[in-house]
């Protein structure tokens, strides 16, 4: 698979991997947590640098977000207090989903990310979370929001640029405010049929204040779904607005079928899913459903 | 015997436990030949084609390729991949190397080298031109007439009507079917069908081979059939079976999948090309397409039963694939019917099958063999007969099932690809099996309220009743052979393949129970052509009452040299002589005893005398292990999720020799037909290329996965078997689809008759059964 | 600084890392993974089984944690600390859990054990009272085809009460909170 790797690197710093990278001129290849990298496999790789030395492993607030390091693992992630109390959890318990604990060791947030699945768990919490992508190359740093990095993945458009950290600003707080996230998969450990994250608050009379609604694996790429975010807007969730909003992110997304499911049936889940979601987010706050 | 018995029934470690909990050198991988290549087979990329011209003048010349094989090279020998008794009932229909492929994945070429990578390369750089031929993908148009014909080479044999891509026909009758259904008072007849279900052993199949400094050819190999091994091979390779040694380490599973011969005869060609060790193993992706699988099939049954639910008439007509090639495809098919249909005690019986070739994955033997899907269509099929009486499915299986002292006649007709033997039940634990299982999931309670609420959640129960055999009556035979050592252990010889189910361990007890020694005074060896006597090997839960039988025999004739020496050395008349506690005692007043080690020493070294003996063993009956299933499902109705909350399993294996070991067996059955059930399906695209084949898209249970399990030994004493021995390791598989497609349909009133039950099958029968107004309908409920 | 392109030579590099205790210093290929650097050096107890991380049998311990061996770069394991199944058991004695496998009848092939225990014995360091779930999602990346998951579970528990004293269980169970 990696036969003809000719040298594996492990630079102690950012510039030195952008360094490495750039001279591999398309014949290397980022590796960190190894989980998609390994499996996916590629014969043209002549070059591999890891860049788990690279000093991107890290949880720490700046300002008024919290940032994550590329590197940081889904296990680090699950067990940070930070990303404990960040948005109720959702990031964490997101983050038990991505595979088995074994893979949870060694798979990272930026390997998540840059792999460019349709599918992959921590891209919906994120979305929700309005997160950026910070990427690094020799020009320097730059910010691009999730959605946008999301679909330049699967492209690869950033090759010769690093995803260095992820920028999680804070979300609403207090007590209207909710956070859910729902996987259907085949069995525990499954990459997803359907995910859905949501955030909601709620003001003191029950209506919507702010909502965030992510689904995953039901488009070429993660996705908000905001024509639903916006019809919630001032309204009081009761049951007709969540099966309004179950159709409507329903006719938002473009799901294909495949092996695992169809896409008549990730449609109909992710209507589900999301009230499920809705559900879960506004249960603690007092709506009576 | 009249003490208790000190080792026979009682959970004892397994005798290879400690080289396994410790990750010992012990499995086929597990060594370094100096020298040693590293082989590969070019897979073909189309369905049906044949091979108008192949080169390999450039793989070979690749630095580090020290063969490339195709069928230029090899001999043309048909056979059959299928490890079974000579001569073995299943088509010879393969070839080692052949100008047709027949399925993705079938064999073009075969390259040795000196590492992976290069033999990986070497394949891309065989050059092959095909003429692509139509595929028949689809078993229902296999058998139209002016369809591609599969096997349309002059020389294979045993193949029913290769016109029409029929590898096997079968048709039995019992009684008249047509009286039976003109006397029933109510009539049913439905079709189901079940899935591509792959072993997936977690050890993929691996054989190394090489020629010993004699120049025999060894074969250091996955398999659950040595014996057959070394004499397909020989067969194959044209040598004499005295030439090939075939060696069979520890096992990572097999479940049938390894009852075939799949790289041995390559292997070795390889091995006789190069004069060098080669290894081939299988990659995961590899080992679900290239190897074996369940096979496929459509069933339609037919059941006639009077007002009060008496069955009077049960037919069944089969249709099943056995893929490109006919491995096992009439004698599993021919379980279908003589294992199942005889489970009800109905005077009319009629089986049909049609076991047709696809270009399709070969299907081969898998634990159950047949078993799994007739059972799957029949106990579906009566409970909805059950539902639709008005009784209750478990009073209907108390009313209508097989008898102690009954005696099926349908295995009389139907054996192993031929006429078999009749059946008699003279062990029978099924009443036993259905109460306590159905204690256990609390079935009286549940089955009649249920406390399902206002919610999308649903619960529900259901049940079934399976069996299977305990060997192949009249064609399955073992032998034994053992020695005694100086300090009073044994060696013991088996032919027998422990395949990782515990077999060593369990004729180990039989040998040590029977000497009267303790467990650690028995040394086994198992599974080495040059050194074990014949056993047929590891398939048709044979192991235990066949090759435990030969070793009860074989253990019993040295027993008896032991009592000889010991009556010699005590005075006393063998009459009131026993063993136990690594002695031999006197059972008269006057206790007297001499140690086994003494004993060994006073015949090896005063009386020159090696104390041995072997036995062979095969009967001419194949008893019954009997089963029931029951289980507790909850259906999301939003998302077609079927969650199987507990699952009890209540098995009559006759004797447990060691209960803990059939736990086991029971437990992993369960997990497997639970799979079968829910999850498991190899599929394959328009063109019959795999879609999934890999664990992350071929799902097999996880730990989480598991629902609550219970299981329970319903011990009965089968006078064939060792010890009172039947089997226990095929009969639990059977029962989990069934038992959870009846529950599914107590939650939620839909009949699923297609394996696996997907989710979304489950949510589209409940939009087709409930269109619009789901939610109305579960709050009246 | 990089060689030549599509020309096959296997390039070799050091890796130096500690194997069960005992300091190594080993020539790999560049793109080598762990597992098979693993086996060629005989600790044939790290076992093949997909090659995917799908499957654990190939599990070791990095530093501590579980990992797939298959998944991760052998180059990657410069400096560390890697615990194999050959590596449990205290020279002669076993250690409590591979004693529990074999008493709880929880080793069938065997073939998936070693990962199972490699595993465990993670989760017990970290966690020496875990529930019966706790055990399972450890598990949960370890395919068993043979045992149906609840004798090792039953084998972790009771390993699990053996090192430290407490109540007796009850026979564990796959109940799910809802």
């Amino acid at each position: 698979m990696f036969d003809k790797v000719e040298a594996f690197y492990r630079p102690a710093n950012v510039r030195e991997a952008l360094r490495l990278l750039h001279s591999g001129k398309g014949l290397a290849r980022v590796v960190a947590g190894g989980t998609d990298v390994v499996v996916r496999g590629d014969d043209s790789v002549r070059f591999l640098i890891d860049i788990t030395h690279a000093g991107l492993s890290y949880i720490r607030r700046r300002g008024t977000a919290c940032i994550i390091g590329a590197t940081t693992t889904m296990a680090e992630l699950e067990a940070s207090d930070v990303i404990q109390a960040l948005a109720g959890g959702l990031l964490s318990r997101a983050a038990r989903y991505c595979g088995s604990a074994l893979i949870r060791n060694m798979a990272t947030l930026g390997g998540n990310m840059a792999n460019g699945s349709p599918a992959a768990d921590m891209a919906t919490p994120l979305l929700v979370l309005d997160a950026t992508m910070v990427m690094e190359d020799s020009k320097g740093r730059r910010e691009l929001p999730l959605a946008e990095y999301l679909v330049a993945a699967r492209t690869s458009r950033y090759a010769k640029a690093l995803l260095v950290e992820v920028v999680i600003p804070d979300p609403p707080r207090g007590k209207g405010c909710q956070w859910s996230f729902q996987k259907l998969g085949r069995t525990a450990v499954d990459i997803s049929l359907v995910n859905v994250s949501a955030g909601l608050q709620l003001d003191s009379r029950g209506r919507v204040k702010w909502a965030r609604i992510a689904l995953g694996s039901v488009a070429p790429a993660p996705m908000r779904a905001p024509r639903a975010e916006q019809r919630m807007a001032g309204r009081t969730l009761d049951q007709a607005l969540l099966a309004e909003i179950g159709a409507e992110v329903a006719r938002e997304v473009s799901p294909i079928s495949d092996a695992r499911a169809s896409a008549e049936y990730r449609r109909e889940i992710c209507s589900v899913l999301t009230r499920r979601a809705l559900e879960e987010c506004s249960a603690p706050a007092g709506c009576s459903l | 015997m009249s003490r208790d018995r000190l080792v026979v029934g009682h959970n004892v470690r397994k005798v290879d436990g400690v080289k396994l909990v410790t990750g010992g050198a012990a499995f086929t991988d597990d060594v370094q030949i100096p020298g040693m290549l590293y082989g590969k087979i070019l897979p073909s990329p189309h369905a049906h084609a044949r091979i108008r011209r192949i080169d390999t003048t450039k793989a070979k010349a690749l630095p580090g390729v020290h063969a490339v094989l195709t069928y230029k090279d090899v001999p043309r020998v048909p056979h059959t991949t299928a490890g079974q008794a000579w001569p073995e009932p299943s088509p010879y229909d393969t070839y080692l190397l052949d100008s047709k492929v027949r399925f993705v994945g079938d064999r073009v070429a075969a390259v040795a080298a000196e590492s992976r990578a290069i033999a990986e390369r070497a394949l891309g750089l065989v050059e092959v031109e095909y003429e692509i031929l139509p595929a028949v993908l689809d078993m229902e148009q296999a058998m139209v007439e002016g369809v591609a014909v599969i096997h349309d080479e002059p020389d294979s044999t045993k193949i029913y009507d290769r016109e029409h891509n029929i590898a096997g026909y079968i048709l039995r009758e019992i009684g008249s079917v047509e009286q039976g259904f003109r006397e029933s008072d109510y009539i049913i007849e439905r079709e189901f069908r079940t899935s591509r279900q792959q072993h997936a052993p977690l050890e993929p199949h691996v054989t190394i081979s090489w020629l010993d400094a004699d120049g025999r050819l060894v074969i250091r190999t996955s398999t659950q059939v040595p014996y057959h091994c070394r004499r397909q091979v020989a067969m194959i390779l044209q040598i004499p079976v005295s030439r090939v040694h075939v060696i069979k380490p520890r096992i990572g599973g097999g479940f049938g999948g390894k009852q075939e011969m799949l790289l041995e005869d390559i292997c070795g060609a390889l091995a006789l090309a190069t004069r060098r060790p080669v290894k081939m193993e299988f990659t995961r992706e590899e080992e679900f397409y290239m190897a074996r699988s369940r096979h496929p099939q459509r069933l339609r049954m037919k059941m006639g039963v009077k007002r009060d639910g008496t069955v009077l008439a049960s037919q069944l007509t089969v249709l099943a694939t056995t893929g490109a090639y006919g491995s096992h495809s009439t004698t599993v098919q021919g379980n279908t019917g003589s294992k199942v249909l005889p489970l009800y005690r109905a005077p009319h019986m009629r089986f049909e099958c049609h076991v047709v070739y696809t270009n399709t994955p070969v299907a081969g033997a898998f634990r159950g063999y047949g078993c799994p899907q007739g059972f799957f269509a029949q106990e579906t099929l009566v409970d909805e007969i059950a539902c639709e009486l008005g009784m209750d499915p478990l009073e209907f299986h108390r009313k209508n099932v097989i008898r102690l002292g009954d005696t099926d006649l349908l295995s009389a007709q139907l054996g192993e690809g031929k006429e078999g033997l009749p059946r008699l039940v003279r062990s029978c634990g099924l009443p036993r099996c259905m109460e306590s299982a159905a204690l256990a999931i609390g079935w009286a309670q549940k089955r009649k309220s249920f406390p399902n609420g206002h919610t999308h959640l649903r619960r529900g129960v259901g049940m079934a009743c399976t069996m299977q055999g305990s060997g192949i009556a009249g064609v399955d035979w073992a032998s034994a052979f053992l020695k005694i050592n100086e300090d009073g252990s044994f060696f013991l010889q088996v032919g027998a393949s422990d395949v990782g189910a515990g077999a060593d361990t369990v004729l180990s007890q039989i040998a040590a129970e029977t000497l009267g020694v303790s467990l650690d005074k028995i040394i086994i060896t198992s599974g080495d052509t040059d050194i074990t006597p014949f056993d047929v090997g590891a398939y048709a839960s044979s192991t235990t009452i066949i090759s435990g039988g030969a070793v009860n025999k074989a253990a019993g004739k040295v027993r008896a040299q032991v009592l000889a020496l010991a009556s010699k050395m005590l005075d006393a008349p063998v009459e009131q002589l026993d063993c136990g506690n690594n002695e031999v005692f006197t059972t008269c007043a006057c206790r007297k005893s001499v140690k086994m080690s003494d004993l060994a020493m006073q015949a090896m070294y005063k009386e020159k005398f090696q104390i041995m003996d072997g036995a062979s063993h095969f009967n001419t009956d194949s008893p019954p292990p009997f089963c029931a299933t029951f289980a507790e499902v909850e259906v999301d109705t939003e998302t077609g999720q079927v969650r199987v909350l507990h699952l009890a399993t209540a098995v009559d294996p006759g004797t447990a020799i060691n209960p803990m070991q059939a736990e086991g067996q029971v437990e992993g059955a369960v997990a497997q037909g639970l799979g079968f059930a829910l999850t498991e399906e190899l599929v394959l695209d328009a063109n019959g290329a795999p879609v999934n084949p890999n664990f992350l898209d071929y799902k097999i249970f996880g730990a989480q996965d598991m629902p609550k399990l219970t299981t329970i030994l319903v011990e009965t004493d089968e006078p064939l078997g060792p010890y009172g021995a039947k089997s226990i390791s095929e009969v639990p598989i059977n029962g989990p689809a069934p038992a959870i497609a009846n529950a599914i349909f107590h939650a939620v009133g839909i009949r699923i008759r297609k394996l696996p039950i997907r989710p979304e099958d489950v949510l589209r029968a409940l939009h087709a059964e409930r269109p619009a107004n789901l939610e109305e309908e579960l709050l009246t409920r | 600084m990089f060689g030549s392109r599509g020309v096959f030579v296997m390039k070799t590099m050091e890796l130096h890392l500690t194997v069960n205790g005992i300091s190594q210093n080993w020539s790999i290929a560049p793109g080598e993974l762990l597992l098979d650097v693993l086996r060629r050096q005989s600790y044939f107890g790290v076992k093949r089984g997909c090659e995917k991380g799908e499957c654990g049998a190939c599990a070791v311990l990095v530093d501590g944690k579980p990992i797939n061996s298959c998944l991760m770069f052998a180059a990657q394991a410069e400096g560390r600390n890697i615990l194999t199944i050959e590596g449990v058991a205290d020279g002669g004695k076993l250690d409590p859990l591979q004693e529990a496998f074999l008493d709880h009848g929880a080793v069938q092939c065997g073939f998936c054990t070693g990962g199972m225990v490699i595993s465990a014995k993670a989760l017990l360091d970290g966690c020496p009272d875990p529930s019966e779930d706790q055990v399972r999602e450890a598990l949960a990346g370890h395919l068993c085809r043979c045992t149906g998951y609840l004798k090792p579970v039953e084998a972790v528990l009771a390993a699990a009460s053996k090192r430290k004293p407490r109540a007796r269980r009850a026979k564990p169970v796959a109940e799910v909170a809802r």
